[in-house]
């Protein structure tokens, strides 16, 4: 038993003893790719059903065979590749990367440049999406795979016994919070959710906020600026009006509340339906989709909530090949089908309304579903990302864990300073230029 | 730091008594060679390499988004006084000691108490049997798996509990708010641990000649009193070695406030020292800040382990071989 | 003797304590999924054998094999383990040498460390081998465990006498010899003690793993049900096949306990094991 080992026992106190950073970089020249080779990729992909997906890719290319790894989700998945860069071996070919993790990544120098061979599908995508994956540079770090516009979801009964319409306004909403608390005080509208950095992002990004920006060759942050205070004080007041809740959502709690109708609105993104199809059983058919409550109903607005791309990593030996595939997956007619039917994603690509017609089953009554997201998505409001989201996004996790439990406003504006201070903190520890 | 070779040896001695030829004299140390490499490759490489990035940072430059714009350079110490100085450094470190306060005195008086009543054998040996089984039925459920049973069973409107005094018309307090959280984490330690420690101790009671204490018996004296002035100090040694491994188990509790977390407003990512690491690793990418926290833990560690045997008097270690 | 009434109820207080969740989970696994959170915790449904099925059914059976994974990895990864943990508690205990004392406290140290910190650096340097991602990657950590080796060291104290090494060394028999016809069989109770110590270490790792592998056909039952439970925003817990597979994933180590019953019993202090 010990014998058998030896050798791998060998292989591996010569390399760890010699710690030298043999790192392989791999053999990238783009003309030993030629299209009799036989070449085999992995991709990283959270989304369900993706082996499936990818099938169709397979069977149509026999020559580059794709084996999809089903991850965590986005920031295990994130941690993993970040660690396997740095160890120099260990990463997949192809990977989903979320889009506020794109800029983390391309720091980290993790992703290849596709531009040459993905630089000419600009057009099929909108400008935001594409924006995301270029940083505004030339180089091209992905292609966009599905959005998260911002959508806002209730249960149409309980609206119609309390005889409200759905939200036009941010007012509106608070209003109808109230309501329906005082008519039920063990039912609430939504909740504020110290859990989940993502949504709080993407109701600032409506507000007309962005967290981070390059002015000429460094960066600045303006996480505590005035429209993130102004949605921070707003859901602040609402949780210590009491009339929302300020329990984490994806709980078992947040199910629990869902299922038996005490949670009867959710202010998420446009894949909510398999969300609440998952957690809400018991509620199908009662549920409707409207467009975001604004804070300025003249000039409507949304912002984003999850959404990825599909990033080819530096340490692929492959790229151009990986490259043809994630073009394809994204791009391609055929696969905007899959994805959106089988992986239940919202496909970013222009093209993608034409492939969905049909409303997701848990809203199966709701004929114009897609017709509101296609809205939602053509008016989210730009936002930039910058290197650190982690740091922000875990910062926001525990400072406004405290505000919500203690259910104060001046909590929730407060905290915005400790997230400012310690996104701004980090940056500068790592080197990085930033303004103010 | 040594604790074996200082004193003389007794029942080893034998072996080495001989004048050993120099083949011989390899003999031990070709047994130990394969754990030693090992230990070498998985903890030793390992541990030395956290203390050399601990001194290491990544260095960007402007944006940092070119693609050479990122190189390691030395740090000095600035890990160190950066993770010291964090605000939220000492709360955790003060957090875990209370934390140790309430979950080792529970975890151990609980298997030293049933311990004792299974050793005493005043129950019907079926039940004892069950009992001893149930209770060390935590052991197989990981730390991961039993912090979500319990989550479940937390939660106001997903727990029986609060559903029972509900009914009953009593308000349940919320476990898992900032006054009960500590109490909350410590239960599902204390679930997990009782049983492997109660093991642990109903074996050296087991060793006890029961010669010891007939007579005490005969004599009408209780099973309590039994229990105090005989047994206890006779497992005393036992009870010092599940001491420790629960201090040491405590300092590094991770996975259970780490799965409850996402269930409440009051567990933050520094809620624990090993917590921020995990942050500082797993969350920020930032290796070199985890690695200076660990080196911190991992020296506490050692010297409040060692410390403590050293003022118990080694008592639990010279007992082993002799 | 007697049977006591208050030892008899705190007993079982106790085991009702420490079954009460195990008991829950065997309610729970039974619930469809929209029972689990509408019908009262302790109310059991019919849905058991539908939800094992669902179970099975996930990815093509993929749950089973992160069960034959976890078992691979804690079967193998202990019974290494343990053969390395007897040679080096056979050399701590039964010889003298110079650096004994030393090698004693380092490998007691490794005790104390704790698996977070390890599993960054290790993932580094088994990256540097192009051993990440694969069986290996968790396999070769968990060959070697400080516990192990201080339990063995405890048990070969206690359970090799001194005179029979030496009569075994006057017939001849070369040193290898006496460790594996006397030395092992001598020390076997308190091995399989250090088996099943390791077994249940490896079997509930969580850390290691999860960091070593990116593919999921290599995960272990623990890191497979962590990825159930956390799907990311866009998609649901799913809590009704966590829960279950929680369940099934405790069945083999239950039954381990009940077989092996009489080798759970471990001495830290006193030494040797009493069968």
């Amino acid at each position: 038993m010990y014998k058998k080992l030896a050798p791998v026992l060998a292989t591996l106190t010569a390399a760890a003893l010699f710690t030298s950073a043999c790192s392989s970089s791999g053999d990238k020249s783009d003309d030993a790719a030629t299209s009799t080779e036989k070449v085999a990729l992995t991709y990283w992909s959270w989304a369900p059903n993706m082996d499936k997906v990818v099938e169709g890719w397979n069977s149509t290319h026999p020559n580059i065979q794709v084996t999809v790894n089903k991850q965590d989700g986005g920031d295990p998945a994130v941690t993993k590749l970040l660690t396997a860069i740095k160890a120099g071996s260990g990463a997949p070919d192809v990977m989903q990367a979320e889009y506020q993790k794109i800029p983390t990544l391309v720091s980290a120098d993790a992703l290849a440049d596709i531009g040459k061979e993905a630089g000419s599908l600009k057009d099929k995508f909108p400008a935001a999406a594409w924006n995301a994956v270029t940083l505004g540079s030339e180089a091209v770090y992905g292609v966009p795979q599905d959005s998260g516009p911002l959508m806002f979801f209730y249960r149409s009964d309980i609206f119609e016994k309390n005889k409200l319409q759905a939200p036009k306004t941010w007012d509106d909403y608070a209003a109808a919070a109230a309501t329906i608390h005082k008519a039920n005080p063990k039912q609430y509208l939504g909740t504020f959710s110290a859990s989940d950095a993502g949504l709080f992002a993407g109701l600032a990004q409506q507000a007309g906020a962005s967290w981070w920006g390059v002015n000429g060759d460094s960066w600045t942050v303006n996480i505590n600026d005035a429209a993130t205070q102004k949605v921070a004080g707003y859901w602040g007041g609402l949780v210590e009006k009491g009339v929302i809740d300020n329990k984490p959502m994806y709980t078992p709690e947040w199910n629990a509340a869902l299922n038996d109708g005490t949670q009867v609105g959710w202010v998420s993104a446009v894949w909510a339906p398999g969300v609440l199809e998952g957690s809400a059983k018991d509620t199908k058919g009662k549920w409707k989709a409207a467009a975001m409550p604004q804070w300025d109903a003249a000039g409507p607005a949304t912002g984003n909530w999850g959404g990825s791309a599909t990033s080819v990593t530096s340490q692929s030996k492959h790229p151009k090949q990986a490259a043809e595939f994630v073009a394809w997956l994204n791009s391609d007619p055929a696969a905007l089908k899959l994805l959106a039917g089988t992986a239940n994603v919202y496909p970013a690509a222009n093209d993608a309304t034409s492939v969905l017609t049909t409303p997701p089953a848990f809203f199966a009554d709701q004929a114009d579903f897609y017709t509101i997201a296609a809205e939602a998505a053509k008016v989210t409001k730009p936002f930039t990302y910058g290197p650190n989201v982690n740091v922000a996004y875990s910062a926001f996790n525990d400072a406004f864990g405290k505000a919500a439990e203690s259910k104060k406003a001046a909590a929730f504006t407060e905290s915005l300073v400790t997230m400012q201070k310690a996104t701004v903190d980090d940056m500068k520890n790592s080197g990085f230029t930033v303004a103010g | 730091m040594t604790l074996t070779t200082t004193r003389p040896s007794s029942t080893a001695a034998p072996v080495a008594r001989k004048p050993a030829p120099s083949r011989r004299a390899r003999v031990p140390y070709a047994f130990l060679a394969p754990g030693l490499l090992l230990f070498t490759l998985f903890l030793a490489a390992p541990i030395v390499y956290a203390g050399y990035l601990s001194l290491r940072k990544v260095k960007v430059s402007g944006l940092g988004l070119g693609s050479k714009s990122r190189t390691e350079v030395w740090a000095g110490l600035s890990n160190y006084t950066r993770s010291m100085t964090d605000p939220e450094w000492l709360p955790s470190v003060y957090r875990i000691l209370g934390y140790g306060l309430v979950v080792v005195p529970a975890m151990l008086g609980l298997a030293l108490l049933m311990a004792l009543l299974l050793d005493a054998g005043r129950t019907r040996p079926g039940f004892s049997g069950f009992a001893r089984i149930s209770i060390f039925l935590p052991y197989a459920v990981p730390a991961v798996v039993a912090s979500l049973l319990w989550g479940f069973l937390y939660l106001p409107r997903v727990s029986p509990f609060v559903y029972t005094l509900d009914k009953l018309g009593i308000h349940a307090p919320e476990l898992l708010s900032s006054s009960w959280v500590l109490y909350a984490v410590a239960n599902v330690a204390v679930w997990g641990g009782t049983g492997f420690n109660m093991i642990v101790l109903y074996t050296a009671l087991r060793a006890v000649p029961t010669s010891l204490y007939e007579s005490a018996r005969i004599d009408g004296a209780s099973e309590l009193a039994i229990a105090w002035r005989i047994k206890i100090p006779i497992v005393l040694p036992s009870l010092i070695m599940t001491f420790v491994f629960s201090m040491i188990a405590t300092l590094q509790v991770f996975a259970e406030p780490m799965t409850l977390k996402p269930l409440s407003n009051t567990i933050s990512f520094t809620w624990t020292p090993l917590m921020k690491v995990y942050r500082d690793a797993f969350v920020r990418n930032d290796i070199y800040a985890a690695a200076a926290t660990s080196v911190v833990i991992a020296v506490a560690t050692f010297v409040l382990s060692f410390g403590f045997l050293k003022l118990v008097g080694r008592r639990a270690f010279n007992q082993e071989e002799s | 003797m007697r049977t006591s009434k208050t030892a008899t109820t705190l007993l079982l207080l106790g085991a009702a304590y420490c079954l009460f969740p195990v008991i829950w989970v065997l309610i729970a696994s039974s619930k469809s999924s929209g029972e689990l959170f509408s019908t009262f915790t302790l109310a059991p449904s019919t849905h058991l054998f539908d939800n094992l099925a669902d179970l099975s059914g996930y990815r093509d059976g993929l749950y089973w094999r992160w069960m034959a994974n976890t078992a691979l990895y804690a079967g193998v990864g202990a019974a290494v383990s343990t053969f390395i943990s007897a040679m080096s508690g056979y050399a701590l205990a039964k010889f003298e040498f110079p650096g004994k004392g030393f090698v004693f406290n380092v490998i007691l140290a490794g005790v104390l460390v704790p698996g977070v910190i390890l599993a960054i650096p290790q993932y580094l340097l088994l990256a540097k081998v192009g051993l990440t991602n694969t069986y290996w990657a968790v396999l070769l950590p968990s060959f070697i465990s400080p516990y192990g080796i201080y339990l063995a060291r405890i048990f070969a104290a206690a359970a090799v006498p001194g005179e029979i090494l030496e009569a075994s060394r006057i017939d001849g028999a070369g040193d290898w010899r006496t460790f594996a016809r006397v030395v092992l069989p001598m020390m076997r109770t308190g091995l399989v003690t250090v088996f099943l110590f390791q077994f249940v270490a490896i079997w509930n790792n969580f850390m290691l793993p999860y960091i070593m592998l990116g593919n999921d056909k290599l995960y272990p039952l623990t890191v497979g049900l962590n990825g159930l439970l956390n799907q990311g925003a866009s998609q649901p817990s799913m809590y009704t096949a966590v829960v279950t597979g929680a369940l099934v994933s405790i069945i083999p180590l239950i039954a381990l306990f009940l077989t092996l019953q009489r080798y759970w019993q471990v001495d830290l202090a006193a030494g040797g094991v009493k069968a």
